[in-house]
């Protein structure tokens, strides 16, 4: 039957479409251990080094290559990225809390916070950068760029959280209430616990999506830059194996952070077993 | 009733957009009464209950406790328990937390020490002892049941409000259940609303019955005036022991379009109708006695105590005569054969 | 009796207890909820995109702009070659991009929706793909470089298993190297709705089809295709929206010789053009606009998802 030929002829389409989709980065992460600071950004390697890796932390002696304008742009990277995970997370979890009950305009509320997500950074990027040259105000990574990151990370908290809100059973609230619990109460001791691992993910998602944000950055930050803009203004010259090394540490650090937030998930979900899916029959 | 009522709904109406839940809906409930909530679904009674509990507001009407009118009031300002049919146990707190839950978070503040103490009791009124630290998910569905009802009971509401509790249970554990829900009740002397599907569970359960029918209340009376004497078609046809057959008063005699008929018993109702409990019909050979109902054998029900036998007329109504095997054993039919359903008068409800 | 009721509703009066109209109550709790977010979006998404539209009717000087309306940057813009050269470069990449994640990416999505039954095995391989998402964008789109080039490792295997004896010097600084750069980049976004799609065909609907004697491939293109539309659809936007709005492919692959009008906005707000930039955004957004009115008229996204 030709379907039988078919399964594994793509089986083989599907194992060349992932090592197109990996390439680069093996390749990439070879190339990082380019011998330095005469190695090239290209084949042959000449000759195996960790020199580049060294050369991100500062721990070479100078060279003509200039070392990658890392260290305070990377720290702007993150605490951006964490004010952006706070508030958009805040912001998130309050307006999927409106959502759970009919409202007039809750349905153009609703396109409005996805609007952020579908409209492109340099559009959004270029429209702050606009506001704050007409109006004088000054840009910053802590302020106007802020802004627009919390712009794009909403509507994903928010979605995450209305997801999240879709499954949950009501009726633990309303067993607290009949209780004697004020709303409040209620809401900090029984619905948080229990909607937390899906806090956690509107939280990752947040924070990967700021820290890693580059286009709406490009226009809106003013002249410090984050991480991304930094690496981008290398570009434009010529590129280096520390380019490399870079993009080996850069993922490795993602990978940590899902790693962070696998564990937190798996002891908060421990606590508050599902999120209140109540069985009806014990 | 000598003393004021606990409970007093007048009037109260409720509106889904274009659909009636509840129409004007009046009783009062006493302090030691245990009262059965029963309708079909689409009856209004979780309507009801949940409106008394506070989840839904009414759009007309009032609702009275003890005396003050709660009809708006805050869920958690109200005093009333609820169990719901799927018992909204706290998935993240232990059975002990659970029970707590209203006594550490509520609006008084008691130190841990009372607090403990009152969760101790409340457990063990439910028969709950040794199962305190235990996660609610490893408990069974009875025991669930019971930590439902220790959460509420400790709060030492005014009244308690069951919806369906018994609904999610087995139906050993359901009659096990039945009895304790009423010696709880008993031992704490407060007054309990128990909503149920089940015409049974409310016949043993309620010291009265409130049938509801499509948002109005159809009957509310004692268990045995509610089955002896229903006081709607719908009520008779939601006990689930009735025939009941259309037609008019004409006179002394009611006409259907099967006969006409002496009567016993007469309700009144704006509906017209002819009841006869199933267990008051005899069948017959066909031709033999008048006046009776013509019809043709469908089969029988074997039920331990009593044999259900179902009977077909010519318009396809089906009428169900129920043998009690202590009267004697069982006849037999011939499938598709004729035979004549026939009944003393005074078993004979007439409506209208 | 009515002694009671009146004192009931003194305490109501009073407020402590009892809520004036539950209905009113709770929809201002709601209005309080969702204000921030609202008010967030509306000063920081939507004053700026109008902002956008205002300011490409603005007289451009120098270095200044002021807000006295003409038509000078329109007419700039479409007096230009080299401006509507990139018009049409953008449309010409957006639409190749698509058909080639497209046609890259339907046969893994349908492999992974249709052919791995094993649910942990379907979500494995969707994670694999998404996987290089985390390594960050800029780098993802650098790794290209030392792909495509002269010295490249595509040319370098290419050579060693003598397929070719001439390095491929089209690969980089081409328009072609941007278009396998965001090909790769953004065909996760197609594999992804298409696989959903694809997972929710009933196997019943299959094999029905094949007991009644229909050939694979009348079932793929009668059947399966149609229902995994919605997932192309949507991919088709996801796909759609990032390569219009792109510029850092281009800019790192193709050495400037590749002008999207991503980048035209970079440069000119880089020389504070804003004028020209809002210009060209406007136009962006138009072409958007278009593109996903006119997907969503091939679906009719609500009934489907």
């Amino acid at each position: 039957m030709e379907s039988r030929i078919f399964k594994p002829v793509l089986a083989v389409y599907v194992g060349l479409f992932l090592l197109f989709l990996y390439g680069p980065f093996i390749v990439l992460g070879i190339l990082s251990f380019q011998q330095g600071p005469e190695g090239g950004p290209q084949f042959p390697i000449t000759q195996w080094s960790i020199f580049w890796y060294r050369d991100i932390f500062g721990l070479t002696p100078p060279s003509r290559i200039a070392p990658l304008p890392i260290g305070v742009s990377l720290f702007r990277s993150l605490v951006l990225a964490g004010m952006t995970m706070i508030t958009s997370t805040v912001l998130g979890v309050m307006a999927a809390q409106a959502f759970r009950k009919n409202f007039p305009g809750k349905t153009a509320s609703f396109y409005l916070i996805v609007l952020g997500m579908i409209v492109p950074g340099i559009l959004v990027g270029l429209g702050s950068g606009l506001v704050a040259t007409t109006t004088g105000i000054e840009r910053h990574w802590w302020s106007t760029a802020f802004a627009t990151h919390v712009v794009y990370t909403l509507p994903f908290a928010f979605l995450v959280m209305l997801a999240i809100f879709n499954r949950f059973d009501a009726s633990v609230e309303e067993a607290a209430w009949s209780l004697g619990v004020s709303p409040i109460t209620t809401f900090r001791k029984v619905t948080f616990p229990l909607i937390f691992p899906g806090v956690l993910s509107a939280m990752l998602f947040a924070f990967t999506l700021s820290y890693d944000e580059f286009s709406r950055t490009l226009l809106s930050s003013g002249r410090e830059q984050t991480l991304p803009l930094a690496i981008y203004s290398t570009f434009s010259v010529e590129i280096h194996p520390n380019v490399f090394a870079f993009g080996v540490l850069t993922t490795l650090f993602s990978f940590s952070l899902l790693a962070v937030y696998a564990i937190l998930m798996t002891l908060s979900v421990r606590r508050a077993k599902r999120v209140a899916i109540q069985e009806a029959i014990g | 009733m000598s003393e004021e009522p606990i409970l007093r709904l007048e009037g109260l109406t409720k509106r889904f957009g274009s659909q009636v839940a509840l129409s004007d809906v009046t009783f009062a409930v006493g302090r030691g009464e245990y009262v059965a909530l029963l309708g079909p679904s689409g009856s209004g009674k979780t309507t009801l209950l949940r409106s008394i509990a506070g989840f839904e507001i009414p759009d007309a009407g009032k609702i009275i406790l003890s005396g003050r009118e709660i009809t708006r009031a805050n869920v958690y300002e109200r005093g009333i328990g609820f169990v719901f049919q799927n018992f909204a146990l706290f998935p993240h707190l232990s059975v002990k937390d659970n029970i707590a839950f209203g006594l550490r978070n509520g609006a008084r503040r008691l130190s841990e020490d009372e607090v403990l103490s009152r969760v101790l009791q409340a457990i063990a009124m439910v028969g709950l002892t040794g199962l305190e630290e235990r996660g609610v998910a490893q408990i069974s569905g009875g025991q669930k049941q019971r930590v439902a009802l220790a959460r509420t009971l400790v709060m030492q509401p005014k009244l308690v409000l069951l919806d369906e509790p018994l609904g999610a249970l087995d139906a050993n554990l359901r009659l096990r259940m039945r009895a304790e829900l009423r010696q709880i009740r008993e031992q704490l002397g407060i007054p309990f609303l128990h909503v149920t599907g089940s015409e049974t569970e409310a016949l043993a359960m309620g010291d009265r019955v409130i049938v509801l029918d499509q948002g109005r209340i159809g009957q509310f009376g004692r268990p045995d005036e509610v089955y002896n004497r229903p006081a709607t078609p719908n009520v008779a046809r939601f006990l689930n022991r009735y025939n009941v057959f259309d037609g008019a008063l004409d006179g002394e005699v009611f006409a259907s379009a099967y006969g006409r008929f002496a009567f016993g018993i007469r309700m009144a109702s704006t509906e017209s109708a002819y009841a006869v409990r199933y267990d008051r019909l005899v069948a017959r050979q066909a031709g033999s006695v008048s006046p009776a109902i013509r019809v043709s054998y469908i089969a029988s029900e074997y039920l331990g105590a009593a044999i259900m036998h179902f009977f077909e007329t010519n318009d396809g109504k089906v009428v169900e005569v129920e043998h009690h095997l202590s009267n004697g054993p069982p006849s037999t039919f011939s499938e598709g054969e004729a035979y004549d359903l026939t009944w003393t008068a005074e078993d004979g409800i007439v409506f209208g | 009796m009515s002694t009671i009721e009146a004192t009931a509703g003194k305490e109501a009066a009073v407020g402590k207890t009892a809520e004036p109209d539950q209905g009113r109550s709770s929809a201002s709790r709601s209005y309080l909820l969702i204000a921030p977010s609202v008010i967030w979006m509306a000063l920081f998404l939507v004053v700026p995109l109008a902002m956008i539209v205002y300011v490409s009717f603005w007289t451009q000087s120098t270095f200044k702009i002021e807000p006295k309306l003409t038509l000078d940057s329109w007419q700039t813009f479409f007096g230009s070659d080299t401006y509507l050269n990139s018009l049409w470069t953008t449309l010409r990449i957006w639409l190749i991009v698509l058909v080639s994640t497209f046609v890259l990416g339907y046969p893994t999505a349908l492999f992974v929706g249709l052919f791995v039954r094993n649910k942990t095995l379907q979500t494995a391989l969707l994670v694999l793909c998404v996987i290089p998402f985390w390594t960050s964008f800029l780098i993802r789109v650098i790794a290209w470089r030392p792909m495509l080039g002269k010295e490249g490792a595509i040319n370098i295997l290419l050579m060693k298993f003598g397929i070719i004896h001439q390095p491929i010097e089209a690969l980089l600084f081409t328009e072609l190297s941007v278009v396998i750069g965001m090909t790769q980049i953004y065909v996760v976004f197609m594999v992804g709705p298409i696989a959903f799609m694809l997972g929710r065909i009933d196997p019943n609907v299959i094999e029905a089809a094949r007991d009644l004697g229909a050939s694979f491939w009348r079932i793929l293109r009668k059947i399966i295709f149609p229902l995994s539309l919605p997932g192309v659809v949507v991919g088709a936007m996801f796909v759609s929206v990032m390569v219009l709005g792109e510029f850092a492919t281009s800019a790192a692959l193709s050495g400037r010789k590749v002008n999207l009008l991503g980048n035209i906005i970079v440069t000119q707000v880089g020389s504070l053009k804003w004028a020209l930039a809002s210009v060209v955004g406007v136009i962006l957004t138009v072409i958007m606009g278009f593109v996903i009115a006119g997907l969503l008229r091939v679906v009719d996204l609500k009934k489907e998802l």
